[in-house]
């Protein structure tokens, strides 16, 4: 096909690509979307008829009390924290200070109380 | 101990300082005449001055400062920037402080031919990058992307699919730009994908089609490109925030900026196991050219959603894609070496770079508008979600987000805007094996 096509201007060959390419993306996009629109109920359908029912458990689970807590509230709440969290930095001053501490006289270790000098 | 160092020094320095006058050994052997003594001492001395001097000279012709040409100086000027823009403004600074940092690494000025640059094989920096030139790190970081991302908004309204699509004219358009600019076809193939707004897209279809190792059909080798390809699609994708809020308040008005969506319905765990093995075998049936991309991607959802393989989801989201980002971005700064990166094509490329963006932004806007014709009442979709088709993971979908905001303070497009933002990822992957199978 390479071979045809270079035979020509590429330009035009790019104009070919262009709509051949885009035809494509949206086609496959679209069968993945009419599938998931379409498709799918069918197929969750099927499963349940095979399975007879048996996959009921979900649904027994009672939401009603938060039927007003929607996805798009806890994405929000979810980008909330995410920003919350990740624009927190502590900042630490970067200077150290050393302070001298004053101890009081301890005689421990005086020389002048040693077995050696006898007052 | 003080006599003990004292006398340690002495003698070093006595052992340094006998060549000068002539002490050694070997000279003292030679002692014949006073005449060939003195020749000796002379020619020595100056041989050890000289010698000196001579090595501080070829040292200095070693160093950054004498082999430093103006485009290494401008490149680290651009890595510092890099670096800045990250920290200072947080735009996608995993990215840029790594590229950053891999600029300024490649454009260290060196001598040629001791195997440290990341063009010579052999350096280590060379090993590194062949994850980037052989395509390797891509793949990686989508498996990593494909675990951290939640379709489910994708399957409750797969109508939102279109979006992504409609973003990829971006990618078409700028391939024939490209094209009407001079570049052969395959080189166009990898600039115009860079309007697929996705950098692991961006560098696997250049490391295939502009690798400066293919050879046309007519005899002629194809351009490097990865280098400011990568650069320009992921130094694009930061700048998103500043690209597309303009033009969405010039496309979009204000009346439909405040649309309100209907919230996603409920889906369950079984569709959304179902979803990544079904969109892998039809996408990939429809473009076996992507399926490095989109077979991990794909994988790695499949991953996450399963339930059952929660600990290699859990590494492919974190530690993984952590690993290959640092690589990727390092070796990717790196590749932008002065004598390499500075030329017209760059300039170009950063052109047409531009330009993409706000084709594949408009287009994914206009293609909501369009939507819109269709659908009724409650359906109605926010045209400025059409924005997120772009991929930029996640940042397209939050520009829409904050600019759906500034309208209507209570109106939460995040969500709704993650459906064509994944999209676009699964649209621009399409879009690259499409033009590789023809190209490639």
């Amino acid at each position: 096909m390479i071979h045809i096509l270079l035979t020509t201007d590429p330009i035009s060959e790019g104009y070919v690509i262009l709509i051949t390419g885009l035809l494509i993306v949206f086609s496959a996009l679209i069968t993945l979307a009419l599938f998931f629109n379409f498709g799918l109920p069918i197929l969750l359908y099927v499963y349940k008829i095979i399975t007879k029912g048996k996959d009921k458990k979900v649904s027994e689970i009672k939401v009603k009390s938060d039927s007003g807590f929607t996805g798009e509230i806890s994405a929000v709440i979810g980008a909330a924290v995410h920003m919350y969290t990740s624009e927190q930095h502590d900042f630490e001053s970067a200077i150290l200070t050393i302070k001298q501490v004053k101890k009081p006289y301890s005689p421990w270790s005086s020389k002048i109380y040693g077995t050696q000098n006898r007052l | 101990m003080k006599k003990l160092i004292l006398v340690f020094s002495v003698l070093s320095l006595l052992i340094f300082i006998r060549p000068v006058f002539g002490l050694g050994a070997d000279t003292n052997s030679t002692n014949n005449t006073s005449v060939s003594t003195t020749q000796v001492e002379l020619s020595e001395g100056e041989g050890v001055f000289d010698g000196a001097l001579n090595g501080i000279k070829t040292f200095y012709s070693y160093t950054g400062f004498a082999n430093s040409s103006s485009g290494n100086v401008i490149m680290i000027i651009i890595g510092i920037v890099f670096i800045y823009l990250g920290i200072k403004y947080d735009y996608e600074p995993l990215l840029l402080i790594p590229i950053g940092a891999g600029v300024i690494l490649g454009n260290i000025p060196f001598v040629a031919g001791n195997q440290t640059g990341i063009y010579e094989t052999g350096s280590v920096l060379n090993y590194l990058y062949f994850g980037v030139v052989k395509g390797i790190y891509p793949p990686l970081i989508f498996l990593g992307i494909g675990a951290m991302t939640d379709f489910s908004s994708l399957i409750a309204n797969p109508k939102l699919m279109l979006l992504g699509g409609a973003a990829q004219i971006g990618v078409f358009a700028t391939f024939l730009g490209a094209l009407y600019l001079g570049f052969n076809l395959p080189e166009s193939g990898a600039i115009g994908i860079i309007g697929g707004a996705d950098g692991p897209t961006a560098i696997f279809l250049s490391s295939k089609l502009a690798n400066g190792v293919n050879i046309m059909p007519d005899g002629t080798t194809v351009k490097n490109l990865i280098g400011p390809i990568a650069i320009a699609a992921y130094s694009y994708m930061a700048l998103v925030p500043v690209i597309q809020p303009p033009l969405m308040r010039l496309l979009i008005s204000k009346k439909d900026r405040k649309i309100r969506m209907k919230p996603p319905r409920a889906v369950t765990q079984k569709e959304k196991m179902i979803f990544p093995v079904v969109a892998l075998i039809l996408t990939t049936f429809i473009s076996p050219s992507s399926l490095p991309l989109l077979g991990m991607l794909f994988f790695g959802n499949l991953l996450k959603e399963s339930g059952r393989t929660e600990r290699l989801a859990d590494t492919a989201r974190t530690k993984l894609i952590d690993i290959v980002t640092i690589l990727l971005g390092v070796t990717v700064g790196a590749s932008t070496q002065a004598d390499i990166f500075i030329t017209k094509d760059s300039m170009l490329i950063f052109g047409l770079g531009a330009t993409s963006f706000v084709i594949a932004t408009c287009g994914g806007l206009l293609f909501a508008k369009f939507m819109n014709l269709f659908l009724k009442g409650d359906n109605k979709i926010n045209p400025l979600i059409g924005a997120a088709g772009v991929s930029a993971v996640p940042d397209s979908a939050r520009v829409v987000h904050t600019e759906g905001l500034k309208s209507d303070p209570t109106n939460y497009l995040l969500m709704h805007a993650m459906a064509p933002n994944v999209s676009g990822v699964i649209g621009s992957a399409i879009a690259a094996g499409i033009i590789l199978s023809f190209l490639g």
